[in-house]
């Protein structure tokens, strides 16, 4: 049943598929104490990413961005997906609206 | 704490409040009966409740994106509420159709009220848990609540100043122009999961007026205001100013035909 052609077919999709799943890097963030771990992030211009942003604290949190046009609550314990991009090179601040005062962080476009 | 507490909540009954106020003006004006406040009230706590508590699950659902298409999707409801109580209102400016456009501002208040306010209850109760903050917690978010509503109870008191003709226009419009910024507000979150692409801002009045300013939230609740839209959002923006606008004309035809039918 499988011969060499659907197995060289399999394969090419499977090549084809790679650089689409490359394109949209993933960084990683954490809200530990309300504080964000890192707090910087820094990412390559004109580009999307994914954050993926883990709420280690018991507590809920939200995450905002007036730069960034982001914002989205992320319950105790849990994890939220948040695409940027493409963006031009600069800094963009954001922060967790529930503890403003500690938790800041910013996102280095370059 | 007592501070934070005061602007995150004051943040998001200001955008509820809003408006609220304006629909209660508009009620008053074109004489429907307030009964649908009160069932629309009862229906946005059951419906709060049942938010923040699945709020966790909702956030991980359709590939994590969830939470955005929930109240992407509130939005959207809001605006196509939006559309036939502005038709009804110019059509029947005095009777006539009362159930039909008691339910649909009923819902619109819900709809819009839900996310807002859920936000809140997380938040407070949350952090009132902890017993040193709780206090700060409490008194900020009253604090935050009753100059939220005040707001709109001067916006509502505004309204009604007006001449009777003036304040439905000035009504409608804003009605108009809320409904408008909420789908701007939704493409914005549904670009946040990459459901809309991102693309870059067309402009950005940041340094005009801040979307962290008292003016610019208000702003942001009167005309969904962005410091940095993209042309997706201006776009969609226009587009519902111009479904909103047909709504109103297509209003406008049908009062016209029945006034001279009869």
């Amino acid at each position: 049943m499988r011969s060499p052609g659907r197995l060289a077919l399999l394969l090419a999709l499977a090549m084809a598929c790679l650089p689409a799943l490359a394109k949209t890097p993933v960084f990683e963030l954490e809200i530990r104490d309300h504080l964000f771990q890192p707090e910087e992030i820094r990412i390559p211009a004109n580009t999307k990413i994914k954050l993926v942003v883990y709420n280690r604290d018991p507590t809920p949190e939200e995450f905002e961005s007036y730069e960034l046009n982001r914002e989205k609550v992320i319950m105790g314990g849990r994890k939220a997906n948040i695409f940027i991009g493409p963006l031009a090179p600069g800094v963009y601040p954001f922060f967790g609206e529930f503890n403003p005062r500690t938790a800041q962080g910013r996102v280095v476009v370059e | 704490m007592l501070l934070n507490s005061v602007v995150l909540v004051l943040r998001e009954v200001l955008e509820a409040a809003v408006l609220v106020s304006v629909l209660l003006a508009l009620a008053h004006n074109v004489r429907l009966r307030r009964h649908w406040l009160w069932w629309a009230l009862l229906l946005s706590v059951v419906c709060v409740m049942v938010y923040s508590r699945s709020l966790g699950t909702l956030t991980e659902a359709l590939d994590g994106a969830g939470q955005e298409v929930t109240n992407a999707s509130l939005q959207g409801a809001v605006f196509l509420l939006v559309l036939p109580i502005l038709c009804l209102c110019v059509a029947f400016p005095q009777s006539g159709h009362r159930r039909l456009l008691g339910a649909l501002m009923g819902l619109a208040v819900t709809f819009a009220i839900v996310r807002e306010c859920a936000e809140i209850q997380i938040y407070v109760q949350a952090f009132s848990a902890a017993s040193d903050q709780a206090r700060a917690v409490w008194a900020g978010s009253a604090l935050g609540a009753g100059i939220g509503l005040s707001a709109g109870v001067l916006v509502y008191a505004g309204l009604l100043a007006l001449a009777p003709v003036a304040s439905r226009r000035v009504c409608l419009v804003a009605l108009g122009l809320i409904g408008a910024g909420m789908v701007m507000q939704g493409t914005m979150l549904l670009e946040q999961v990459d459901w809309l692409p991102q693309e870059a801002p067309l402009w950005d009045s940041s340094g005009l007026v801040s979307e962290q300013s008292f003016i610019g939230e208000l702003l942001y609740a009167v005309l969904g205001y962005e410091a940095t839209p993209g042309v997706l959002q201006v776009t969609l923006y226009g587009a519902s100013l111009v479904l909103a606008v047909a709504a109103a004309a297509a209003g406008r035809k049908w009062r016209i035909s029945r006034e001279t039918t009869v």
